[in-house]
């Protein structure tokens, strides 16, 4: 066992750093109260996170992950509260539902090690809710035995092989155990996931584990052990963003199918009915014949939910949200400007929250169509919204905007060609 | 007690309702006859009414998208009206119905004349829609779950250039919950039936306004839930296709840049868009053989 | 079939043994019974019903008081001129929820909205009662007479504010609570408020006080009166003010529609009593008694209504969903609720102390705070007093600090207590109801298992069958099922023999 992160980074001890006067920042105020100096920190920090957002990310297109939790004995341990499996369920939900918020078109399966096997809870998917509900599931989970790196690792390997390359394929596990009880050298493993270039990252919860850190080394993967629940958060969050990874990987034109639910011109009668390929091996939900679905333009499978990867022939199934859903990365609204208030205007244009120099300190302005924003709009179009309020409900501001958006185009669902000039 | 329990379920629950109403005097129904315009507020005054009639928590904002702005009609941003009964009428509706004409006046009159037709920015007016039920939420007391909707009644045509905001403001409600119902006067909108099919929400097309308050009260006014209990118009296939970047046709199958998403019907050694050189040159199969790290 | 009579006859009461006196086991204590709006209009009659419709008020608030599908299904047919047949109705709501349509329809059948008719075709069909439909279009569309109280009136010079209003309604109804309390004994003199000879008549009318030969005391429906929230305090007092009002010579639906009016009026808004007969201006003054309205002097024009008024059927609506910046938000909690049974409430008030004093065992009394511990025997004494762990339990949550309800449990299970404390008091209760009693009569001694055997059978089928032993051909019949039993069992026998 190594001592943590000491090769790399030799401030990384906490007594070895600066004295932090973390209390200095906080001041009360005229009548004694912390309420307000809380307050501006907290909403520095959201601005902070804000700007650091608009650094330009590739775009991973299609990211594989598998994500490998350990349920063996030493996750009932209370040291992250309640016990660590509890918390890593309540993070890994957050996790997964920003996960295929962020990455729309990618896939994720998780696989759960304990007693010294490996068990694939969900199958690589792209619906968030089949995950979320198998987490649900782990809740009652028995924690017993110790885990299995290599029997999860070969697990993850055998599916991922399978994958098509010009799409990131990721493992991460999340492991609370000190040892891995494996059958055979794990040496073998770590190769052959090199030689599929899999990226495997760990995040430890209790310390740094030689072995694991030796297979993110060799995968290219990051490793990690926790401080606390809030750093846990942090390090698993960091996982959402496309890895770097994927950024040197090479850029391809990926074919793509895009189905339509079928519809027979001038027919009123329903499409036949038919089984979708999803359910199809699936022995607890088996599958129901219906007329609606998307079939896959090329075989004609049918499915029941986008994206999907077509079983039968290999295409990659997607509808244009799906691909219009990243274009915010591609096009992040401007900063605004931080003004401190002055009565610039009345009212939020975006929300019609009544500004007053009691509440409002600051007012944020945007700099295309100079309206006048309150903090929880600014933060609220940056982070969610991903569209300036007053840019696309002025006309002129609008016409701006739109020049540098895709389109659709006359019929409505399409993507447009005037993408160029950022690049 | 059992019942108490039941109903303090309901009791945490608020249902807001934000109609965005299309006032563009550019609309092909109010070039023909203004006056569809007065009988399209009529309706929308009777229908936000009718919500808040069903419960004394309902909440009602409603945004008009014009030709030259975006403004909320109802309420007021800081004072509301000063409204005495004239009739039988219950104050709060009159209180409505009152300052949604008023304000309405007061746009149509100081808005800059129109020159040429100009489109209604629908996707900018649901997005403010959206900030206004952000900020309904954030402002929610605990233990009260808002539930929203965004009704938006048009008769224009969509507008191909709003595509990108029309997504953002699709997944934005999608993400906080909020479901997105269109009733369209006049064209079939795609666009706006994506969004609805996105959200959960309700697509009605009318080809006529007769009858448009009845149509609003019978599919737009039960709230999610309570649609499961009736019997509705099904949801019609929406159509997710692509159209390329190069022909602008609708595809089936097609490429696309892994950099910038641009689509193509037909394989390119670089990408129009962004410039990318693509390292495999060739149709690609459709299983490229592994080519990282050898 | 002699030897049956005679068995018959030796019937006893009571299906289970026990060493209480029979009589205590059958007469369950009455509980407070308080009666929603709804339940309130089911128990009038028709042409009361159609009389209340008149008033466009009355319409709204029925209107709010049905069910979701009812609701859908009025506004459906609410523009429809002509009567809408029964099938088509049936085919608005899906068939899974088939349940809730068939109870929604029966309510608007029995609160008279609607009514059955024939269209031509010899189809039935349903049909708005005319009277109700027209009135609930005047108050959504407008039209008609405006309500009796909304003359113009010039600007207020000293117009009052919510927080006032606030404040002043509470103090008025607090002196009712007071009243109840207080005249039991110990703090007399400054706790105890005198309030009207006609709202003493409504609380020993109402079983909430009785008289006895000490004076007036407070009832076990007394106490359970004041754990109840003060929107379901006023509701209950005013039902049971209207219930007396026709003494007093008033009209029901005058009052009613009055009632209403002031529940949907707007809270810091003045309005104004001219027009008003006599009558309605006596009722106004009892309002303004209990705190619904506030009114500078008796003989002024010009009044506002208080949030007791408001929403007066609807306690969710009361409190604002929604606290916009500009508005001042008020809280109303003040109790702290512990896992460890502890109780802190944050009060000065002689009449909370005292509420809280029924249930928990009080330890410590600060200028404004009070600690007490909810103990088995704090809580079992207020059961035997006849107060349910459901009241308990919807008191604490009721008053609880605004912080307690914004901890995590909270969030995720809707109530602000701790689970523990909440379970560990019904628990508490449940203990106590080890035993149900059932009145009933016994039969046995049968001569032939088939006799007996027909006879269960009946009972079973007729639903009044409490217990059975075939071993021992013993069988318990509900006392009110005994008349049939006995009907069945004499033709039976008349035809067997």
């Amino acid at each position: 066992m190594d001592h943590h992160g000491e090769e790399e980074d030799p401030k990384e001890y906490r007594w070895e750093t600066g004295y932090e006067k973390t209390w200095e920042a906080i001041k009360e105020d005229d009548d004694g109260l912390l309420d307000g100096a809380i307050a501006d920190i907290i909403q520095k920090a959201k601005r902070k996170r804000q700007a650091q957002k608009t650094m330009q990310n590739k775009l991973g297109m299609m990211r594989h992950l598998y994500l490998m939790l350990d349920c063996s004995e030493s996750m009932s341990v209370p040291d992250l509260k309640p016990t660590r499996l509890l918390c890593t369920l309540k993070l890994l939900e957050k996790f997964i539902e920003e996960f295929f918020d962020q990455n729309p078109i990618s896939q994720m399966g998780l696989i759960v090690l304990k007693g010294k096997r490996a068990e694939k809870v969900t199958e690589l998917t792209g619906t968030a809710k089949l995950h979320l509900k198998a987490l649900d599931g782990l809740h009652k989970i028995n924690l017993v035995g110790e885990p299995s790196l290599q029997n999860g690792l070969d697990l993850a390997l055998k599916t991922l092989k399978v994958v098509p390359s010009h799409a990131s394929r990721e493992v991460l596990i999340i492991m609370g155990s000190l040892t891995t009880c494996d059958p055979i050298d794990i040496n073998i493993t770590i190769d052959a996931l090199k030689q599929e270039s899999i990226r495997c990252s760990v995040i430890s919860l209790s310390a740094e584990i030689h072995v694991c850190r030796h297979l993110t080394q060799q995968t290219g993967g990051t490793y990690g052990a926790v401080l606390d629940d809030s750093h846990y958060r942090d390090q698993l969050l960091s996982h959402v963003d496309p890895p770097p990874a994927a950024q040197t990987q090479e850029n391809s034109l990926i074919k793509m199918g895009f189905p339509h639910a079928r519809q027979d011109e001038g027919k009123e009668k329903d499409p036949p009915l038919s089984m979708c390929m999803c359910h199809i091996e699936n022995a607890d939900e088996p599958s129901k014949i219906t007329s609606a679905g998307f079939h896959c333009p090329q075989c004609h499978s049918k499915y029941c939910e986008l994206p999907v990867e077509c079983q039968t022939c290999g295409l990659t199934l997607v509808s244009a949200p799906h691909l219009a859903r990243s274009y915010h990365h591609l096009f992040p609204v401007q900063n605004f400007t931080e003004l401190v208030y002055n009565g610039q205007a009345a009212i939020c244009y975006a929300c019609q929250k009544p500004l007053t120099e009691a509440t409002d300190k600051n007012v944020y302005r945007c700099e295309a169509c100079s309206q006048i924003f309150c903090l929880d709009c600014d933060i609220f179009i940056h982070e969610t919204l991903h569209t300036c309020v007053g840019c696309v409900t002025i006309p002129g501001a609008a016409a701006q905007v739109h020049a540098r958006k895709p389109q659709a185009p006359p019929m409505g669902m399409l993507l447009g060609s005037s993408l160029g000039q950022r690049f | 007690m059992e019942k108490a329990a039941a109903e303090n379920d309901d009791s945490g629950s608020v249902s807001l309702l934000v109609i965005v109403l299309d006032t563009n005097p550019s609309q092909r129904i109010v070039r023909q006859n203004p006056d569809n315009l007065s009988q399209c507020l009529d309706a929308t005054v009777a229908f936000g009414n009718a919500h808040l009639m069903q419960k004394a928590q309902n909440k009602l904002a409603v945004i008009s998208c014009h030709h030259h702005a975006t403004d909320f009609l109802y309420p007021m941003p800081v004072k509301q009206l000063e409204v005495r009964q004239v009739d039988g009428q219950y104050e709060v509706f009159s209180l409505v119905e009152k300052t949604v004409k008023q304000r309405l006046s007061h746009i149509i009159t100081n808005a800059p004349k129109i020159t040429q037709p100009n489109e209604s920015l629908l996707a900018g007016s649901m997005s403010m829609a959206l900030c206004y039920v952000a900020r309904m939420q954030r402002n929610a007391q605990p233990g009260v779950k808002i539930h929203s909707r965004i009704l938006v009644l048009t008769g224009s045509n969509e507008c191909a250039s709003q595509y990108m905001t029309y997504m953002n403001v699709f997944f934005t409600a999608q993400k906080l919950g909020i479901v997105i119902d269109v009733c369209a006067l006049d064209k079939s909108l795609s666009l706006l039936q994506q969004g609805c099919d996105i959200t959960g929400g309700q697509y009605l097309r009318l080809t006529q306004l007769d009858g448009l308050l009845q149509y609003l009260l019978w599919v737009f006014l039960p709230d999610p839930k309570t649609r499961q209990m009736l019997v509705l118009p099904p949801p019609t296939k929406v159509d997710y296709r692509a159209a390329c970047f190069c022909h602008r046709e609708m595809i089936d199958i097609g490429y696309v840049c892994s950099v910038c998403l641009s689509i193509f019907c037909k394989f390119s050694p670089i990408c129009t868009t962004c410039h990318t050189v693509f390292k495999v040159p060739g149709p690609l199969p459709p299983k490229p053989k592994k080519k990282k790290k050898v | 079939m002699t030897d049956y009579k005679a068995s018959s006859s030796s019937s006893k009461h009571g299906s289970v043994s026990s060493s209480m006196p029979s009589s205590l086991l059958v007469a369950k204590p009455a509980n407070l019974q308080c009666k929603d709006f709804q339940e309130y209009l089911r128990t009038r009659s028709p042409d009361t019903l159609e009389k209340l419709y008149n008033y466009p008020t009355i319409c709204l608030a029925v209107y709010r008081e049905l069910p979701e599908i009812a609701r859908q299904f009025v506004i459906r047919i609410l523009f429809v001129e002509q009567p809408v047949p029964q099938a088509v109705v049936a085919s608005w709501g899906s068939q899974y929820y088939a349940k809730e349509q068939a109870s929604s329809t029966n309510i608007l059948t029995e609160l008279n909205v609607w009514r059955t008719t024939t269209i031509p075709g010899g189809l039935s069909a349903w049909e708005l009662c005319p009277t109700f439909k027209k009135n609930l279009k005047i108050a959504l569309l407008g039209g008609g007479k405006p309500w009796s109280m909304s003359h113009t009136l010039e600007k207020d010079s000293k117009p009052r504010d919510i927080a006032f209003l606030d404040q002043y309604a509470m103090s008025r109804w607090r002196c009712v609570l007071h009243y109840m309390v207080g005249t039991g004994g110990a703090n007399k003199g400054q706790g105890s408020e005198v309030i009207s000879p006609d709202a003493v008549r409504i609380l020993l009318h109402a079983n909430l006080m009785k008289r006895d030969e000490t004076g007036i005391t407070i009832t076990r429906q007394g106490f359970q009166f004041l754990l109840l929230d003060t929107q379901s305090q006023v509701w209950h007092f005013m039902l049971m003010y209207l219930d007396t009002c026709e003494e007093r010579g008033l009209s029901l639906p005058e009052c009613l529609s009055m009632l209403f009016q002031l529940s949907f009026s707007t809270l810091g808004r003045d309005y104004s009593s001219e027009g008003m007969n006599p009558k309605m201006l006596a009722f106004l003054q009892h309002l303004r008694e209990f705190g619904l309205v506030f009114q500078r002097k008796r003989k002024e024009g010009r009044f506002y209504p208080t949030r007791l008024a408001l929403n007066v059927t609807n306690k969710a609506a009361t409190v604002p969903a929604v606290v916009l910046e500009d508005e001042k938000s008020q809280e109303s909690g003040y109790i702290v609720v512990e896992t460890n049974y502890r109780v802190y409430a944050y009060t000065d008030s002689p009449l909370q102390v005292a509420v809280l004093g029924l249930f928990t065992e009080l330890l410590y009394r600060f200028p404004n705070l009070v600690v007490g511990v909810l103990t088995r025997d704090s809580v079992r004494q207020a059961l035997r007093g006849g107060i349910t762990a459901d009241q308990i339990i919807s008191y604490l949550e009721q008053y609880s600090h605004p912080n307690m309800k914004l901890t995590e449990s909270a969030i995720k299970s809707k109530s602000p207590l701790p689970p523990t404390v909440v379970d560990q008091i019904k628990l508490w209760e449940l203990e106590r109801n080890r035993f149900t009693y059932t009145e009933g009569v016994v039969y046995n001694q049968f001569l032939s298992q088939a006799d007996f055997i027909t006879l269960r059978d009946y009972a079973q089928s007729i639903n009044v069958l409490v217990w059975q032993n075939e071993r021992t051909r013993t069988m318990v019949v509900t006392k009110n099922g005994h008349d049939d039993v006995k009907r069945f069992w004499k033709k039976f026998s008349k035809n067997a023999s």
